[in-house]
């Protein structure tokens, strides 16, 4: 099972610039261009590889190490999710508050780094992605802790097994829960309007502004797995049929082409969001995301009445 | 090797030596300070020994002397909590005073000479007090501790201090009035000021719930929860900063003990409405500190927000804890209790942690203004990856520390939410969210405290030209961020220590929490973590980012480090790179109303108000007695002197003359 947790983790990571590169044809199509092959992302890694590294006098040993940190925590994550599995593959980090606080772990650093270069972009960016973690935490625990209560249990895998097996518990609950998830979901996935599309992360790629050659190449492949990495714990925890009880050649076969075609269309689903949306002013997002959490709320009110 | 109690004695004697003899027997103030620090340090080990035994599951310990007053006999009671309370006093008085043998001389002649008197008279008041078992000398070292505090307090003598010092001393006491007013209560019903008889005494519902809801606020008082907290921004950044790694560390902790002693060792927890209350004022105490502490930019000042933050955390482990109790649900009482004290002993070590780097920089750059740090981690490199260490763990980031009590109370809430009565299951998710937000906000502080202060460019020539704390400082730091890894890492070992505390704390059966590498709430594993595999993990999964960054590693020009960061193509400047109020404006517009708040909430302006109208009222009554009293009978006296002066003229006949009218008037009354 450790070894199968292993390889989803590094298969996410591999399959990550390919759904950046999804999303960016999309982006180009419904903006009437051209746009770059669905293979862009990879050429850019693989180019910026070769590129110098060069960062600014004032940065230290944060910038140094916010790729890696990046990168591990997100891969401890994408092991625990339960995406092809019924259980989480990785029981003792599949918690729901573990991989919440690993996501925490992610932004900390980036944030920091942010900081670190002493740029002005990234500091207002660095400020910007932990604000906007405050804003959306509280909706992502809020809507799964009803699912988890529902299901009885914090853990990713028991969650996605109890939703497979019996999900009419508490429709009404479940599925105010799932939006309001989806919802927190789509703001961590770094879309509009809570962010902005000609720069990734906004403000001239925010923390991001002051990195170069291998290291922009890092993170980007990080910010590429976080959104894979999150919109998977959807898939797969909230949305678990067709996922495999059992290890067995045919069983799992069936459950990955059916993971990828559920992670295509949350990919689609976003960027068609994305595209027709314009960009909020950021001191107002808060009014937004109260949305979100009014939603969650309802959610568990619902649950309660036992809806 | 003695018993327990014997080295809890020596440790006591070796504070109350250390605090005497030194100013005694030495002139210089350095040494003074040597002397008791050393002294201090080693009283701490001696306490780490003495509670040792006692968590490792020996039975509790009790030792009874009559003493000199009939009314209170002197019993001290070493159990599980008290050995949990000492090894947390302890530890961090070894590591503070091992950091205080260089810090102190930033205070060579201005009252160094008596600091290490006041810190190990506090830290042997601290000691003594969570031992005894008999309320009058509990009030007696209660009263000690504030009053040794308060001199720590105002060490530095200018008018912040001293100001801060008064609104601790009157808060601190108008607690204590409240605890003894409880007690008093406990010592009617129960006849005796021991508090064995407490636990017996037959308290009526409603008697039983003053007495706790007394003890709730007059010990939340000490311990800084919201709405009592207005003296703790103000009392700990005044304080040394070893003095007030000790305060936040240890002494505010002491309130959290009382809550639990009289909540549930005296008064058993018996009504589950207790457990809500300290629930919600930890639940309301965690969002409002730390938002709170994101918009201060003096150092110290956010620290002691945040103190009143996890104080809030930890009422909320304890809140679920008594609900468990008294609901009879031992899944959550112990681990909510377990929750609890974890995070209490977590806290002690990560703010120590913190408070003493702010300490160190300081020592270096003399300021307390945030805004005038930076760029210190290349200047301080120790100093900053243990105050990184420090600010992960209190943002609850795995695999620290904070993180896997955080995961407790988590856990603990759940259960509540899941099993519980209607009122419990919509207070748990209440609770969860808002210790997500608390969590979310903290780690956004954090990123500011560590970004604007050892990340970046310096934003003064002090801060350019900071160096190396020396070294004692720099093990006292590295030991505690050890044991912030140690604590966070190692907590399938330590969590069943303390699940036996809460086990026995809440006369519940031993339960199970941890297994191999694994921790789980309680005796039905529904979930589990094992921070010791993801640490593994985290740190495994390094290399494969460093494999990726190895792939065309040798077609590659040399990393290259300096010059500006991009502007826009105008010039740079220090002053361009983002403030510490600019980082949390957005917060701080988006939750304008809750900033409202702290100007209401807030005691301390009335406080000062009363202060200021007694200061008033006594200046108009102290001369009183003396204007209408005492003057006007001298100036009466005197009047009638004159008067009769006449009388007496030096003629001797005249004098006989008197004699007889005397006489005869005398005579006259007598016959009559």
């Amino acid at each position: 099972m450790f070894l199968f947790a292993l390889i989803q983790a590094v298969a996410l990571l591999a399959l990550s610039p390919l759904m950046s590169g999804i999303s960016r044809v999309i982006k180009a199509r419904m903006q009437s261009r051209r746009g770059p092959g669905v293979l862009q992302e990879y050429r850019d890694i693989f180019k910026l590889l070769r590129r110098q590294n060069i960062a600014p006098e004032a940065s230290g040993i944060i910038s140094r190490i916010m790729p890696y940190v990046l990168l591990s925590s997100m891969l401890v994550v994408a092991m625990a999710l339960p995406i092809v599995t019924l259980g989480s593959p990785f029981g003792v980090g599949g918690d729901l508050i573990t991989v919440i606080y690993l996501f925490a772990l992610y932004r900390f650093f980036f944030a920091l780094a942010g900081l670190d270069s002493g740029s002005i972009f990234a500091g207002i960016g660095a400020s910007r992605e932990v604000t906007l973690g405050v804003l959306v935490e509280p909706i992502l625990v809020l809507s799964l802790i009803v699912i988890a209560l529902i299901a009885g249990s914090t853990n990713l895998g028991s969650i996605s097994t109890s939703l497979a097996t019996d999900p009419l518990q508490s429709p009404t609950a479940t599925l105010l829960a799932m939006g309001a998830c989806a919802f927190a979901v789509f703001i961590e996935m770094g879309k509009i309007p809570f962010d902005v599309a000609e720069a990734e992360q906004e403000l001239q790629e925010g923390p991001l502004t002051e990195y170069s050659g291998p290291s922009l190449a890092l993170v980007k492949l990080g910010l590429a797995l976080k959104q894979v990495v999150i919109a998977s714990l959807f898939v797969g925890v909230l949305l678990p049929f067709g996922n495999s009880e059992v290890l067995t050649i045919g069983s799992l076969s069936l459950a990955i082409v059916l993971f990828l075609i559920k992670l295509l269309v949350v990919f689609v689903i976003a960027s068609l969001f994305e595209n027709s949306l314009a960009r909020g002013r950021f001191l107002l997002t808060s009014r937004t995301t109260w949305v979100g959490f009014g939603v969650a709320a309802l959610a568990f009110v619902f649950y309660l009445t036992g809806l | 090797m003695g018993n327990p109690l014997q080295l809890l004695l020596i440790s006591i004697v070796i504070y109350l030596v250390g605090a005497i003899l030194p100013p005694l027997v030495s002139r210089s103030e350095r040494q003074v300070i040597r002397l008791s620090a050393i002294a201090s340090m080693v009283g701490g080990i001696f306490g780490l020994l003495a509670s040792a035994p006692i968590l490792m599951g020996a039975d509790m310990m009790t030792f009874a002397v009559d003493g000199p007053f009939s009314f209170a006999h002197f019993i001290v009671r070493l159990d599980g909590l008290a050995a949990f309370m000492v090894m947390v006093i302890s530890l961090l008085v070894v590591v503070t005073s091992l950091y205080s043998l260089s810090y102190a001389e930033e205070y060579l002649g201005k009252g160094a000479r008596y600091m290490g008197l006041f810190m190990n008279l506090f830290i042997a008041s601290m000691v003594a007090l969570v031992v005894m078992d008999n309320a009058f000398y509990f009030l007696v070292f209660f009263e000690m501790m504030s009053l040794a505090s308060y001199f720590l307090v105002i060490t530095e003598q200018d008018d912040e201090a001293v100001s801060a010092g008064l609104l601790y001393f009157l808060i601190a006491h108008a607690g204590s009035v409240l605890i003894m007013i409880a007690f008093f209560i406990l010592y009617k019903e129960s006849g005796s000021m021991d508090f064995d008889s407490f636990r017996q005494a037959n308290l009526s519902a409603p008697e039983a719930s003053a007495v706790f809801l007394l003890a709730f606020f007059g010990f939340g008082a000490k311990a800084g929860m919201i709405p009592l907290h207005g003296w703790l921004p103000r009392a700990h950044p005044a304080a040394p900063s070893h003095a007030s790694a000790l305060m936040s560390g240890v002494m505010v902790k002491i309130g959290i003990f009382g809550i639990i002693k009289v909540g549930i060792d005296i008064l058993g927890a018996t009504s589950a409405w207790w457990g809500l209350v300290v629930l919600a004022f930890g639940a309301v105490s965690a969002v409002l500190g730390v938002m709170y502490a994101l918009a201060e930019h003096d150092i110290k000042k956010l620290l002691a927000y945040h103190t009143v933050e996890n104080i809030g955390i930890i009422l909320m482990g304890v809140g679920v804890g008594m609900i468990g109790i008294a609901t009879q649900h031992p899944v959550l009482a112990v681990v909510g209790i377990l929750g609890g004290l974890y995070h209490l002993l977590n806290h002690a070590v990560f703010k120590g942690l913190l408070f003493l780097g702010a300490g160190s920089v300081m020592y270096r750059v003399h300021t307390k203004d945030m805004e005038l740090m930076g760029g210190l981690a290349k200047l301080m490199p120790y100093t900053a990856i243990t105050f990184l260490i420090g600010t992960m763990a209190i943002s609850a980031l795995p695999p620290l520390n904070g993180f896997v009590s955080e995961w407790f109370t988590y856990q603990a809430l759940f259960t509540m939410s899941h099993e519980g009565s209607f009122i419990m299951r919509i207070a748990g998710p209440v609770a969860i969210v808002m210790l997500a937000i608390t969590g979310a906000l903290a780690a956004l502080c954090f990123v500011k405290v560590y970004g604007i202060s050892f990340a970046g460019a310096a934003r003064s020539e002090k801060a350019a030209n900071a160096t190396e704390v020396p070294l004692p400082m720099i093990l006292a730091m590295v030991l505690l961020a050890l044991l912030c890894i140690a604590l966070g890492v190692g907590a399938p070992l330590v969590s069943p220590v303390i699940a036996n505390i809460s086990a026995q704390l809440t006369g519940q059966a031993a339960m199970p929490v941890a297994s191999g590498s694994l921790v789980f709430p309680g005796s039905s594993p529904q979930t589990v973590l094992s921070t010791p595999l993801i640490a593994l993990l985290l740190i495994g999964f390094l290399t494969l980012p460093l494999l990726i960054y190895s792939i065309f590693k040798s077609q590659r020009l040399r990393h290259r480090h300096g010059g500006n960061p991009w502007a826009c193509g105008y010039g740079y400047d220090g002053q361009m790179a983002v403030s510490a109020g600019g980082f949390t404006q957005p917060l701080r517009t988006m939750f304008a109303p809750l900033y409202r708040l702290r100007k209401t909430l807030d005691p301390s302006p009335v406080m000062s108000r009363a202060m200021q109208s007694t200061i008033r009222g006594a200046t108009r009554a102290e001369p009183w007695w003396e204007e209408k009293v005492v003057l006007p009978i001298a100036r009466a006296v005197l009047w009638s002197g004159k008067r009769i002066q006449w009388l007496q003229h030096g003629d001797f006949r005249l004098y006989c003359l008197y004699v007889v009218i005397a006489l005869t008037v005398l005579m006259l009354v007598t016959v009559m």
